[in-house]
């Protein structure tokens, strides 16, 4: 029995060092840190790390912002940010409901994890469906992973946290429910996924491009010096900002066009991406996806009622 | 089957046919031999990529997969199309039985339960089934998921309503619908079936177009396309499982 059990231990070793994330804080402001994720899709070989998290290390403790995609995850920054500082993790700021930047709060389970009222909503009705898909892109680096919802409301403001001042904006343009954090002292923003960058941006709850845009408008207007985006690489400059109106726009007038064509979603997928994305991962991808999402919108918009009477 | 039968199912067919090699089956599927016999009544088919049936390569929503059928190649020769997934629990999508005017294409959004092979079989004159293939991956549990329409107060008073548009291309023209309608598929629970079973598409005359029988496969508040050739309003006749009948008239 003993050697059986030995044995089995022997298997699952190589499996378990398999999924270990080895997040790597690295730091781009005054107690400022990032842990950026890679600009693939959700896959078994990345464990869902696509995502940037971050944390702050104030005077009065440590803020999280955004916990990452698995429990394992949510472990493995919570041991990063305690190799980094002595000083307690405090208070969790969650950027928005979508499962790689909230299924790791099971790893803190006993801070305040805050967040809009929107995105406790959205979490609450959508989160097992969420994290069952999880399960199914990535595999066993989420076992144990289960969704643990906000416990702390968040509302437009500043919110002080030891020597640093926080801005929270609540915003929309992404899932109907997005924070936004500009760190006054630093000026790192972190734009959670309202600005995505090097990487083709997702719409599954967008209330629409339009609201995005002016998100995009009220972001760019803040004092910040340098952008987190929710995915892709750090910026000081405004790139992501053009990028994403670039983007957006494009993305805007395809549909419009294609709903004046009268084309159906089937075609719609297969448009051509301008060559001027071809940096940004993921643009195939992601325009399926946001067909599906957004397209049955421009359709209906541009169609009329057409029954007559009832024939009976 | 005894070999008078199989004599007398060959006599039927036209010579053509009879010597015809299927060819091998693009997708993998483990359903191909069952829908040969229960939809095509073993009928000589040919694995055919002039038939183009075009779908994501996996559903971002299972409830709401977009379909397109491309037999335009035929065009002209078409008799009869038909659609289904192999893997759903309720597999037949439609059958269409496009006119002279109306081009062998369609486009129709579905529901699919699972990762499957999606399969359209176009009927030539000749009696031979051409079959375009494609595989879907899923999450899944589109066919059992509750009904958006349902959870929409006073659905019912929209139930037929018909959003539609007509759109010139060339020598042709887009005829796009949306038809108000739960397409209940008796798979949610405590919810008999109620959906959309046929469609007419009719010239101002009121001559036949295009038939369409639809079936529980098809998304709820179906989305249909087709290309019609030639001027003068169209209108489409509908009518569901519960007797219900709706009217649009396209300009």
């Amino acid at each position: 029995m003993r050697w059986l059990l030995l044995l089995c231990l022997g298997l699952c070793l190589p499996a378990w060092s398999a999924t270990d994330y080895s997040l790597k804080p690295r730091q781009i402001a005054a107690g400022t840190w990032l842990l950026e994720g890679s600009t693939e899709n959700f896959a078994k070989a990345n464990g869902g790390n696509i995502v940037n998290t971050a944390f702050i290390v104030t005077e009065a403790g440590v803020v999280v912002i955004d916990t990452g995609p698995s429990k394992r995850y949510g472990e493995a920054l919570r041991q990063a940010i305690a190799a980094t500082t002595d000083k307690p993790v405090i208070q969790v700021l969650l950027t928005h409901h979508h499962p790689d930047h909230v299924l790791g709060n099971q790893a803190f389970s006993d801070v305040p994890i805050g967040a809009l009222a929107g995105t406790t909503d959205l979490l609450r009705q959508q989160g097992d469906a969420l994290a069952e898909n999880m399960y199914r892109l990535v595999g066993d680096w989420m076992r144990g992973t289960e969704v643990v919802l906000p416990t702390r409301e968040l509302a437009a403001g500043t919110l002080t946290v030891g020597n640093h001042s926080l801005r929270l904006l609540a915003l929309a343009g992404h899932t109907g429910a997005d924070l936004a954090i500009l760190d006054e002292t630093t000026g790192a923003l972190f734009a959670g996924d309202l600005v995505f960058y090097e990487r083709a941006l997702t719409t599954p709850n967008s209330p629409g491009l339009e609201v995005w845009l002016q998100d995009l408008d009220t972001l760019q207007a803040l004092p910040w010096k340098q952008i987190v985006p929710g995915h892709g690489p750090v910026a000081s400059d405004a790139g992501p900002f053009v990028q994403m109106r670039d983007y957006l726009g494009w993305l805007d007038q395809l549909m419009r066009d294609g709903a004046a064509r009268g084309d159906d979603m089937a075609e719609m997928i297969r448009c051509p991406i301008s060559e001027r994305f071809a940096g940004i991962s993921l643009t195939r991808y992601e325009l399926i996806r946001s067909v599906s999402h957004l397209y049955p919108r421009y359709e209906r918009a541009g169609m009329k009622r057409v029954d007559t009477h009832d024939p009976d | 089957m005894n070999w008078r039968a199989y004599g007398l199912l060959l006599g039927c067919l036209p010579w053509l046919a009879m010597a015809v090699e299927p060819g091998k089956d693009p997708v993998p599927s483990v359903m191909w031999a069952f829908y040969h016999k229960q939809l095509l009544g073993e009928a000589p088919f040919v694995f055919d990529d002039r038939v183009r049936l075009l779908a994501p390569p996996f559903a971002e929503d299972a409830r709401q997969v977009p379909l397109e059928i491309d037999a335009r190649a035929f065009a002209g020769d078409v008799v009869r199309v038909l659609a289904w997934a192999e893997l759903n629990p309720l597999p037949k999508i439609v059958d269409f039985q496009p006119g002279e005017r109306v081009l062998p294409w369609l486009s129709v959004r579905i529901r699919i339960e699972q990762a499957t092979p999606l399969r359209a079989a176009v009927q030539t004159r000749d009696g031979l089934w051409h079959v375009g293939s494609t595989l879907i991956d899923a999450a899944g549990g589109g066919c059992t998921a509750p009904s958006v329409v349902r959870t929409q107060p006073g659905w019912e008073e929209h139930l037929g309503e018909v959003l539609g548009g007509r759109y010139p291309r060339g020598d042709s023209s887009r005829l796009r619908l949306q038809v108000n309608h739960p397409m209940d598929n008796g798979l949610v629970s405590g919810i008999p079936e109620f959906f959309l079973n046929q469609a007419q598409l009719l010239d101002a005359d009121g001559q036949v177009l295009a038939r369409l029988e639809l079936f529980p496969a098809v998304s709820e508040n179906p989305n249909l396309g087709f290309d019609i050739q030639g001027p003068g309003q169209t209108r489409l006749v509908l009518r569901d499982n519960s007797g219900n009948a709706f009217e649009a008239a396209i300009p």
